[in-house]
């Protein structure tokens, strides 16, 4: 357990002492901000359903696209870095297990993405001091985020064993994610209502939508909490395999 | 400490180790000597558990590297090729890294990073970052990570490539010291280091160990026959004749330029006629102007050993024992292709 969290502490910090991710950080507050005064600006209208403020915050068009292309770039560097610099070699003669290096930079890159929406808190507690927002939903919209980027992260993490290369980890992840995400939007495009409703379980922007109005629906923790372990579990397989070629 | 036995690591396309088998013993330092690319980072990869062998089967202080790959793991302490570093980190965050990683207790995690610290002379260094050190502070922090946690078996790939002759110095004593308590395997292609460091010597070569033993026994045994040079002012002309009945010669050659008579005495094994020739010289009255003994370089058994092009039989014999038995020069410093 300490050896897990030293990785994943190593992993973590190393996100801040490279330049990429304040810009990353920088972009994704400016993103933030946008929505929140078009929140804002919703709410100025006379007649604006006030309950539903938050909503917009986290299940917006904006985030989801935005998460699709952040995640890609997060995790571009967790294997190819060491694969680069050598220090896979001195990770995996270490006493570690491979899940425990795969779990440890998930677990890093994980923490990044949920540190990149940290600084949302104060929105909430701006919208909080103008306006009655139930907490409840809230917390569930933050599971949300973290259930959809643990997916999208444990994805990235995976393509990032494949190869050397950071750019071709990011655009792999890109092209596993597209399809991940966009598969539940032909919700909206079929009109056999089986077809539908099999595709609906698959509809993340629903799903979002769900989180933020404060339904935390089993089926979806199953869906993301299996799908995560599926692609950890394909992370660890892919490191342990390339241990055959040097 | 480190027991190898019979280990073959295959690619799809090639053998990169054919059936290995030597040990190190705690308290020697062994030297892993090849030309690039003849396995010695391969076999340092499968000791270490970084890649799986095909065939055969290592012990680190005890412990099976594939079926116990964890423990004897945590029993080593590895210094990759290139001191792979992480350059971001500043040099105690990363050796208290490295600690946790290795299992140090929490508690003891500082005392252990400031001890290597120490040991490694990184004092001055130990707040910056990495990326920032020179080449050789970095090779030293490297083996400050593979030290932190007092593993007994120590294997390190080419310790000194690319530092400065006063770092490289440095740095085998710094072996040297480590190797009293310790089992030390560490590849070379650079024989003075062997020479300066090593106990024991294991030569591979194309994934196969050709010879093993301590370099002196290296040289007396595979460096070919002694050879005596000697000069006498002057034109000698029965030289020859003479210098050939002396006891335990073997060959004579003798070249004449009118101003001196310059012999090479080919000799038997443990052969060495110099006072012979010195009283011979006495007797007959001839100038003894330069009189020495050559005992052939390691160099000269690597290149025997490691050549590919000619049959062994017809070992360089003439160019190696017409240069002076100085210490062979170093190696070029070509970082190893693998």
């Amino acid at each position: 357990m300490r050896k897990f969290l030293a990785i994943v502490g190593r992993e973590w910090r190393a996100y801040f002492l490279s330049p990429l991710a304040w810009v990353i950080l920088a972009a994704f507050l400016l993103l933030n901000g946008y929505v929140f005064t078009v929140i804002l600006a919703v709410l100025n209208e006379p007649g604006a359903p006030k309950d539903q403020a938050l909503l917009y915050l986290f299940a917006n068009g904006f985030t989801s696209w935005f998460t699709l292309f952040l995640v890609p770039v997060i995790a571009m560097r967790l294997f190819p870095e060491e694969r680069r610099s050598g220090t896979i070699e001195v990770l995996l003669t270490s006493p570690v297990t491979e899940a425990e290096v795969v779990l440890g930079k998930f677990a890093g890159a994980l923490g990044f993405y949920l540190t990149l929406w940290a600084p949302s808190l104060i929105y909430v507690w701006i919208l909080r001091s103008h306006a009655r927002i139930d907490l409840g939903p809230v917390a569930s919209a933050y599971v949300g985020i973290a259930l959809l980027g643990g997916y999208f992260v444990s994805v990235g993490t995976f393509a990032s064993t494949l190869t050397k290369n950071q750019i071709v980890a990011a655009i792999l992840t890109f092209a596993l994610l597209v399809p991940i995400f966009s598969v539940g939007l032909l919700d909206y495009l079929i009109r056999d209502p089986k077809t539908r409703e099999g595709l609906s379980y698959l509809n993340m922007w629903v799903h979002l939508e769900e989180f933020a109005r404060g339904i935390v629906d089993t089926r979806r923790l199953v869906y993301y909490v299996s799908a995560t372990a599926f692609f950890l579990f394909l992370a660890t397989a892919s490191l342990a395999a390339k241990k055959e070629t040097p | 400490m480190i027991e190898v036995q019979n280990l073959t690591k295959r690619y799809p396309t090639q053998v990169a180790v054919e059936d290995v088998s030597f040990s190190v013993r705690e308290g020697e330092i062994v030297g892993f000597l090849g030309p690039n690319a003849a396995g010695k980072t391969t076999t340092m990869r499968v000791l270490t558990g970084f890649l799986p062998p095909t065939a055969g089967t290592a012990r680190i202080a005890g412990h099976d590297i594939v079926t116990q790959s964890r423990r004897a793991r945590s029993r080593l302490g590895y210094l990759p090729e290139s001191a792979a570093l992480y350059p971001e980190m500043r040099v105690r965050e990363y050796l208290a890294f490295r600690a946790r990683l290795e299992e140090v207790p929490a508690r003891e995690v500082h005392a252990r990073v400031e001890e290597v610290v120490e040991s490694c002379l990184l004092a001055e260094v130990a707040n910056r970052k990495i990326e920032n050190l020179s080449k050789g502070y970095r090779q030293r922090t490297a083996l400050a990570g593979a030290l932190v946690h007092r593993p007994p078996v120590l294997i390190l790939d080419e310790p000194t490539v690319g530092l400065d002759p006063a770092q490289i110095i440095k740095i085998r004593e710094m072996i040297r010291t480590l190797g009293r308590e310790r089992a030390v395997l560490l590849s070379t292609h650079i024989l003075p280091e062997v020479d300066a460091v090593c106990d024991r010597v294991l030569i591979i070569d194309r994934g196969r160990i050709v010879a093993e033993g301590t370099p002196g026994e290296l040289r007396a045994r595979l460096a070919g026959k002694p050879v005596v040079r000697s000069a006498f002012r002057g034109s000698v002309t029965a030289a020859r004749e003479e210098l050939a009945r002396l006891p335990g010669v073997v060959a004579v050659e003798v070249v004449e330029d009118g101003l001196e008579t310059r012999a090479r005495l080919e000799c038997e094994a443990n052969g060495d006629p110099r006072e012979e020739i010195f009283h011979l010289a006495v007797s007959k009255g001839w100038i003894l102007r330069e009189l020495a003994l050559d005992v052939g370089s390691l160099e000269d058994v690597f290149v025997r050993l490691t050549r590919h092009e000619e049959p062994t039989a017809a070992a360089p014999q003439e160019p190696a024992a017409l240069e002076p038995a100085e210490p062979p020069a170093p190696a070029p410093e070509a970082p190893e292709a693998s």
